[in-house]
């Protein structure tokens, strides 16, 4: 082994990679970028969620506590932590409110709330959930029990002139109410988990990444080969090379697709309200833009190489900006903008409307033309990136 | 009545940066003539053949193929362009390469894919993908890819390069049936045996045209046995004018 050989190499390498400054400004601003997002979005304290409260309780007399009214008391408690920004509401309001998204649970304390408490020994909690967040329900559900156990506790506690009020405590003798929730759900349900609730995004964000690739790759093998220039010798136009590559594209994408979808839906079986049909165009339109943002970046790569870096930079901010595990609400107001201008943010809540909510095209037409909106966009913006090659 | 040229270019200016690499040619080039681009590498004949077929925009100066300012995307139906490197597809056959080509340039005439295909002697190979090819049956392939639709106005960009020279007698045996049939051909060439069949030569060098005619006009002009020697002579001279 001559180690001369070894370092001529190893220079070679080095003036190669060195020569190639995009490839030098990837590696060095791709991880900052992504470890930036990461650190951001990990770090942000999640906006409190709204949970909608129905006070009717009347309250009532106690021989042992004179007046008590458990619901404002389950009130106060909820009020003290901060998880949640309360909403009062009237009956009325619940279902518009729910359905709207503005509040993601309402508390319903009937007007014998108390009454029936002291009647029976037993709280029966009354919630509605959103239900389109299983993990986010599951979060409140947990919270509003234990605030009724909270509550239930001290009330026990002053009452009975006990000190200490966890009901948590466990051991002989202390006390333990029953506290059980009535739960409904406006979408969703019990048996939905948290893979229901990501499986939209992964199908949103599979059906984009290798198409992305695929056109990006193929465009630039166009290029390398110089049968882009003979293209452009010829009477066509470049709208009318992107259209061709979209559709050509397109027809894998759609088969890529559709397996995606029947094999989350079939094979490893998640829950679904809305149509199969729905799903399928609204990933398809995903994957058209897929490929148009492929095209589009395959004008900023000169080789394969540097297409292969452009995952942690066009990809990975799709993923962690889009909505997928972070709601846009809770990223710091910065970041909002651009999450906004995400394409698989429109895919990932239409997407999250026809399988959780089971909503129809009806209502989710305005995240589909956002969606087509920027796939046109697209095809726009690689037609005019060809101009830069080929006049 | 005057004839209109094929292909004329006006004081055609291109620049790279800092480079001049097409200095002021005019040119002017009639139906049915083989005109050869004649000059070292770099010389700036394929920036020229690039902006005549609108592939590049001049810094200055204006192109016109049969009469019609470029760029002009119609006109290149009338124009068939063979670039330098193969630009083929690899995956597909060379039948699909030349279908897809002509098909690109709106001919849809069956009989003339075959036809170009049998012209350049790949009969046999037609249903052979491209990457399967020799360099020198790539170059042929390249070729049948600009003929398919029969344009009226041939741009070759060093056809014969990496071709053995019996491949190359064939290929200029082509260039001459097509001119007689009424062909007008543009080839660029460093090679001098090429020169001598072109019907007339332009002389590039440093992105200027030096000097333009016949072959036997242009030997004539500097009193030299062979094209090569004049060509060295013109070298010399404008070399010679430039420092001084």
């Amino acid at each position: 082994m001559s180690l001369r050989r070894v370092r001529k190499l190893a220079w070679r390498v080095m003036r190669q990679v060195l020569r190639d400054r995009r490839t030098v400004a990837l590696i060095i601003f791709a991880p900052i970028l992504v470890l930036t997002l990461g650190a951001i979005l990990f770090r942000a304290e999640p906006a409190p969620v709204s949970v909608g409260v129905v006070n009717e309780d009347e309250g009532a007399y106690s021989p042992l506590g004179g007046s008590i009214n458990l619901g404002q008391r389950m009130l106060d408690e909820l009020t003290a932590g901060d998880a949640f920004r309360l909403v009062i509401l009237s009956r009325s309001e619940v279902d518009d409110r729910l359905r709207s998204g503005d509040v993601k649970a309402v508390i319903v304390f009937p007007e014998d709330f108390t009454a029936s408490f002291l009647k029976s020994h037993q709280v029966v909690l009354d919630l509605r959930l959103e239900g389109s967040e299983p993990t986010r329900s599951k979060a409140i559900i947990a919270y509003v029990s234990q605030a009724a156990m909270k509550t239930m506790a001290r009330m026990v506690g002053t009452y009975l002139g006990l000190s200490g009020s966890s009901p948590q405590g466990g051991g002989e003798g202390e006390v333990v109410l029953p506290v059980s929730a009535q739960v409904t759900y406006l979408y969703g349900g019990e048996q939905f988990d948290t893979f229901d609730y990501i499986a939209p995004v992964y199908i949103a964000l599979l059906g984009m990444f290798f198409v992305f690739l695929l056109a990006c790759i193929a465009f630039l093998r166009e290029r390398s080969q110089g049968t882009i220039e003979r293209l452009a010798a010829t009477p066509a136009s470049r709208f009318e090379i992107v259209l061709g590559y979209m559709f050509g594209l397109g027809l894998f994408g759609l088969i890529q697709v559709t397996i995606i979808l029947f094999f989350t839906v079939w094979v490893i079986g998640i829950h679904y309200k809305g149509s199969l049909a729905l799903m399928l165009l609204v990933v398809a339109i995903m994957a058209v833009v897929g490929i148009n943002l492929g095209i589009l970046a395959s004008a900023f790569a000169r080789t394969e190489f540097q297409v292969i870096q452009f995952i942690p930079l066009v990809l990975l901010p799709q993923a962690l900006l889009g909505g997928t595990f972070w709601s846009i609400s809770d990223m710091p107001t910065y970041l909002q903008p651009i999450a906004y201008a995400m394409p698989i943010y429109y895919a990932n809540v239409a997407l999250r409307d026809v399988m959780l909510k089971g909503w129809g095209l009806g209502e989710i037409w305005p995240n589909l033309a956002v969606l087509a909106g920027i796939g046109l966009v697209l095809v726009i913006l690689s037609s005019l990136m060809m101009r830069r090659e080929v006049a | 009545m005057a004839f209109e040229p094929v292909l004329e270019t006006i004081d055609l200016h291109k620049h790279f940066g800092k480079i001049h690499a097409v200095n002021g040619v005019t040119l002017s080039i009639n139906s049915g003539e083989i005109y050869g681009l004649i000059g070292p590498n770099g010389s700036g004949k394929t920036t020229l053949i690039r902006l005549c077929l609108g592939l590049l925009r001049p810094t200055a100066g204006t192109v016109r193929i049969f009469g019609k300012a470029i760029p002009n995307k119609m006109i290149l139906s009338d124009v068939g362009y063979m670039p330098q490197a193969g630009a083929l597809y690899e995956e597909l056959t060379v039948r699909e390469n030349v279908a897809f080509f002509a098909e690109m340039c709106g001919s849809h005439e069956p009989a003339w894919i075959d036809e170009a295909i049998a012209l350049v002697g790949l009969q046999d190979r037609a249903r052979s993908l491209v990457r399967t090819l020799s360099g020198g049956m790539r170059q042929r392939t390249s070729l049948a890819c600009s003929l398919a639709h029969r344009p009226r106005l041939l741009l070759l960009d060093e056809p014969t390069v990496g071709v053995d020279p019996q491949l190359r007698a064939t290929f200029w045996s082509y260039f001459r049936r097509l001119a007689v049939s009424g062909v007008t051909l543009i080839v660029s060439s460093h090679v001098m045996d090429e020169a001598e069949r072109c019907d007339r030569l332009g002389l590039m060098r440093q992105g200027r045209l030096l000097a333009e005619g016949t072959p036997g006009e242009l030997r004539k002009q500097k009193n030299a046995n062979t094209l090569e020697e004049a060509f060295l002579r013109f070298i010399e001279d404008d070399s010679e004018r430039g420092t001084r």
